[in-house]
């Protein structure tokens, strides 16, 4: 049985006890708590909680008292006085002691709030990203399946696969099928563009979906021979698309032609992998002409593994299927395969590094925090070691001495975790916008829950105890009769941890600007790239023609032709053409190319084309240069010879050393298509993908109801898309026109996240920078301040203001120097670890780590020259008499 | 065990007095001491579980108490060990009880709680 979860994390928070101690009492303590939690709550809830937070308070203050014993190895014949009396006492002179000094305490508890702010910032995106469970019932067993094609993964999955899958495993207790694709709603005012699911009355029972309102599909009516005109709207929708229309159970709505009856309504925030749309309507009415057919990729697919399935069990399973169907039907089925992807990995393993890097950098930013709070802890403590001195003469332990430290310094770091926790607050609404459109989140899923407040609350205990140790272990170590005789106390040695301390910081510094340095140059690198096309003023959106209405490939090319001409003769248009997938859209095709004369290879070992459909003037418009040959041309019409033009990569790659020009080719099941032109290479899904095998068709040779409209303007292409879609509604007045965006738009969207994390990295960096800089001055004041007596002496025996100077500076650029060396070395290695995140630099890019070293240095130069300087002016009359 | 003088000892802290008072009646386990001083103080000293055995250890260091082989009842955890009262922890509780009774008795010659003298 599993303990209950206090138990749980008080039995995992007995571990920060020294080793002895826990080892001899540990199991005791675990019995102690649950028979003492089990009595607390059979009187009730609220003494239940107290009972908790009393443990807590007894286990916190237990752990100090017994690391403080374990440093100082005395006194443990002499008993504790009531642990909570002993934690009121040092709350009290803690609370004293802070407000005492506010300068200090403010100063500390503002830097604390800003890495705990931070990190608790970033830890609610991991936590909404990486942590939280999946919005399924039982979402660890909710799995993706994809096809695959030879050595191609993440492929669609052919409808007839699915159905063998259905009848041949075990492994599942439930498969379905879906297919995402907006849709074209009419009888309104104006046509409307709904985003389409195409599911399988199973699809919904394996997302476990619920209905606010009437029923699901049944199975019958989601079969493509029985299926049946019926809807699910999704609760969002009813209410934005259809105004919460009360009567809408049963209601009427055209979708793509076809006149469906509402027989549901979603729960609110329902989620749907890979999106929630609009409308659910089943799988029968897929609406492209064979798109169910045996070797035609197109749907995908989630399951739900049976209870105890592990998921390579479920893989070998259907791996075997895979390869009896691939014997069974040769023809389509060779070389093919299918891959199980858990929901969650397929959801956010592609940002899972990305996210971990930011949360590393932000928490280099507290280490580098605490190591400040610690200098100035350590000089406080100078300061204070008569205070010290003071009470231990008075009878106070060293033990208790140093417990009161550390309780003071987690005081104080609750402070700022407090103030970090609001910061985090303020911060969240911009975070969340920020970053929430690159990752598999909604912005208010970003939010500081429980699990997160606990984060940072831990962090902040953390954090006092990181940066109380190193004062407290001072104070449990300093002699007293040393203390009182010295003025200053303990100098020297506070002088070697505090230098180190410094080090440690410029050397984390060091390592967060290195990485953004890194990010920086990789995107500028990124938006070097060259896309292949001209993006400036270059206008994009697409449409899709209702299969119903457009039933011939000649009604769609009249449609097409015909949206051209309406598009050129737009005031301002300078060029104007259709193609299926413009580039960034993320839509896409690509088959297996076979060559004529070639021996016909494995469909899986064959090269990818990526296959596109253009209308003339297309690479005029695009600005793609036409290199051989020639542009698809008007006279390409469907009764024709097919013609393709390829890339240059496709031509070079297949016929190095020859003219591609008249060679033929073969892709998918279609004849063969004779090459009359090559044409520049572009980039297409991303800026830094591997160059695509390329090859555009004559969108009147192989006519799809899906496309995409590209039109260079002579000015703001945005301003445009009102004119453009009126274009099109004079062609067909009941077609929606969707996505309009300038090719800009795209270009950046597709760095957007290298851009966020540079930007994000920066940032930590820069506030890094700034912390460890008034470190570096703060130590060095604090030295020029102790060796004033000995520089007044320096002067007065006629050392120049200069040679001072250089000294102390010197004594700084020393710890800069060590820090240099220690960062660079841990940056090689934090460079190591970001290698998947850089593009077109190596990870030991000399500029970068040359850049961030003549930063860092410039920066710390001017904060030891301040010191400096004011060394150089002591006036050896007042140095000498201070003593 | 070297014969170490009890007066050092004193005062003692009120949780180890009442782990003490508490073990006098017979060996206890850890849990059943703090029950009983629960018990004994109207729930005014409540332990918990790191003061407890905070206290079990050092005075286990200072030869007050000792841990007893184990001879549990059936239902008894593993977990659970018993201790009880040295000769030593037994003369330590008898001087602290002494040095309490007389400063009792000091207290009530003047008065401390009124003429009510719950005392």
């Amino acid at each position: 049985m599993r303990r209950p979860s206090y138990e749980r994390v008080y039995a995992a928070c007995l571990r920060l006890l020294p080793d002895t101690f826990r080892e001899r009492f540990g199991g005791e303590m675990i019995d102690f708590v649950a028979r003492r939690l089990h009595e607390a709550r059979r009187r009730g809830v609220l003494p239940a909680l107290v009972e908790r937070a009393r443990l807590a308070v007894d286990l916190v203050t237990t752990i100090s008292r017994e690391w403080g014993a374990e440093w100082t190895q005395t006194d443990t014949d002499m008993p504790p006085r009531d642990n909570m009396d002993i934690f009121l006492q040092d709350l009290r002179f803690g609370v004293r002691g802070l407000l005492r000094r506010p300068g200090f305490s403010i100063v500390a508890a503002v830097t604390i709030a800003l890495g705990i702010g931070a990190n608790t910032a970033i830890f609610s995106v991991v936590n909404a990203v990486l942590i939280r469970p999946l919005p399924y019932h039982d979402p660890d067993r909710l799995v993706l399946i994809w096809g695959t094609q030879g050595k191609t993964n993440q492929q669609g999955v052919v409808y007839a696969d699915y159905q063998d899958w259905r009848s041949r495993t075990h492994s599942f207790s439930e498969l379905g099928a879906f297919r995402g694709q907006s849709v074209t709603m009419t009888g309104g005012e104006s046509p409307e563009r709904l985003i389409g699911d195409f599911v399988s009355a199973s699809f919904l029972r394996v997302i476990d979906l619920k209905l606010s309102q009437g029923r699901a599909f049944t199975d019958a009516e989601t079969e493509v021979a029985t299926k049946g005109p019926v809807a699910v709207v999704s609760y969002e929708a009813w209410q934005n698309r259809f105004g919460g229309d009360r009567a809408m159970l049963g209601k009427p709505i055209t979708l793509n032609g076809t006149t469906f009856t509402v027989i549901g309504i979603t729960a609110p925030h329902t989620e749907v992998p890979l999106g929630l749309p609009d409308v659910m309507v089943p799988i029968g009415y897929y609406p492209n002409a064979h798109g169910l057919d045996r070797g035609v990729r197109g749907i995908a697919v989630a399951a739900r593994l049976k209870p105890g399935v592990s998921y390579s069990a479920a893989q070998r399973e259907l791996s075997t299927v895979m390869s009896q169907l691939e014997q069974e039907y040769p023809a389509t089925n060779a070389s093919t395969g299918a891959e199980i992807i858990s929901l969650r990995e397929y959801l956010v393993g592609g940002v899972r590094e990305s996210l971990l890097i930011i949360l590393a950098a932000v928490s280099v930013v507290l280490l580098i925090a605490c190591a400040n709070v610690a200098n100035l802890q350590l000089a406080r403590g100078a300061a204070r070691a008569r205070e010290l001195s003071v009470r231990a003469a008075l009878g106070a332990g060293r033990r208790r001495l140093a417990q009161q430290l550390l309780t003071e310094s987690v005081l104080l770091s609750l402070v700022g975790g407090a103030l970090g926790i609001a910061l985090a607050l303020v911060l969240r609404k911009t975070l969340a916008t920020l970053i929430a459109p690159q990752l598999p989140v909604n912005e208010p899923d970003i939010r500081l829950d429980v699990p997160v407040l606990i984060f940072a609350l831990g962090i902040s205990m953390v954090t006092g105890l990181l940066f109380g140790l190193a004062p407290a272990w001072k104070a449990s170590r300093t002699d007293i009769t040393e203390m009182l005789r010295s003025r200053i106390g303990g100098g020297l040695r506070h002088g070697i941890t505090r230098s180190t301390l410094v080090v440690v910081q410029l050397a984390l510094s060091l390592v967060l600007l290195a990485t953004a340095g890194l990010l920086t140059r990789s995107l500028q690198a990124l938006q070097r790239v060259n896309p292949g096309f001209d993006g400036d003023n270059l206008l994009t959106a697409q449409f899709r023609l209702p299969v119903t209405k457009y039933n011939t490939p000649e009604k769609i090319w009249e449609m097409f032709e015909r949206t051209t001409t309406e598009l050129r003769s737009i005031p301002g248009v300078e060029a104007a053409a259709l193609v299926r997938a413009s580039p960034l859209s993320q839509n896409g095709e690509s088959y297996p190319v076979v060559l004529e004369g070639q021996q016909p290879v494995k469909v899986g070992d064959a090269p990818m084309i990526q296959i596109n459909s253009v209308t003339p003037g297309y690479f005029a418009t695009m600005r793609i240069p036409v290199l051989a040959g020639r542009d698809i041309a008007a006279t390409d019409r469907a009764d024709a010879p097919h013609v393709i033009v390829v890339n240059k990569s496709f031509a070079e790659r297949t016929w190095p050393g020859q003219s591609a020009l008249g060679k033929r080719i073969q892709f998918g099941s279609e004849g063969f298509w004779t090459i009359v032109g090559v044409a520049g290479d572009t980039k297409h899904y991303t800026l830094n993908e591997n160059q695509l095998l390329q090859g555009y068709v004559a969108h009147a040779q192989r006519p799809q109801v899906f496309t995409s409209l590209v039109v260079r303007t002579k000015g703001n292409p945005t301003d445009f898309a009102r004119a453009v879609r009126e274009a099109v509604w004079r062609v067909d007045r009941d077609q929606p026109i969707w996505r309009f965006k300038s090719m800009e738009q795209d270009l950046s969207g597709v760095v957007q996240s290298k851009k966020t994390m540079m930007w994000l990295t920066g940032l930590f960096a820069l506030v890094a920078l700034l912390v460890a800089v008034v470190g570096v001055y703060g130590v060095l004041s604090y030295t020029v301040a102790q060796r004033t007596q000995e520089v007044g002496i320096r002067i007065a025996l006629g050392a120049d203001a200069g040679r001072v100077r250089r000294m102390v500076i010197g004594d700084g650029l020393r710890l800069v120097g060590v820090a240099v060396v220690v960062g660079l070395a841990l940056s090689l290695g934090a460079g190591r670890l970001l290698r998947h995140q850089l593009f077109g630099i190596p990870a030991t890019d000399t500029l970068t780590f040359v850049a961030v070293t003549a930063v860092l240095g410039a920066v710390a130069l001017i904060a030891c020259y301040v010191p400096a300087r004011r060394a150089s002016r002591v006036d050896p009359l007042v140095a000498l008499r201070m003593d | 065990m070297t014969q170490r003088d009890a007066s050092t000892q004193l005062p003692l802290t009120p949780a180890v007095l009442h782990i003490l008072l508490a073990l006098s009646g017979g060996e206890r386990h850890g849990y059943a001491i703090a029950g009983e001083v629960d018990e004994t103080t109207s729930g005014s000293i409540r332990m918990g579980p790191g003061t407890l055995y905070g206290s079990i250890q050092r005075m286990l260091g200072s030869g007050l108490i000792e841990e007893v082989s184990p001879k549990r009842a059936k239902d008894d955890d593993e977990r659970r060990r018993y201790y009880r009262l040295t000769t030593f922890g037994r003369r330590v509780l008898e001087l602290e009880v002494q040095r309490l009774d007389r400063v009792v008795r000091v207290a009530r010659r003047k008065h401390v709680l009124g003429d009510a003298g719950a005392l």
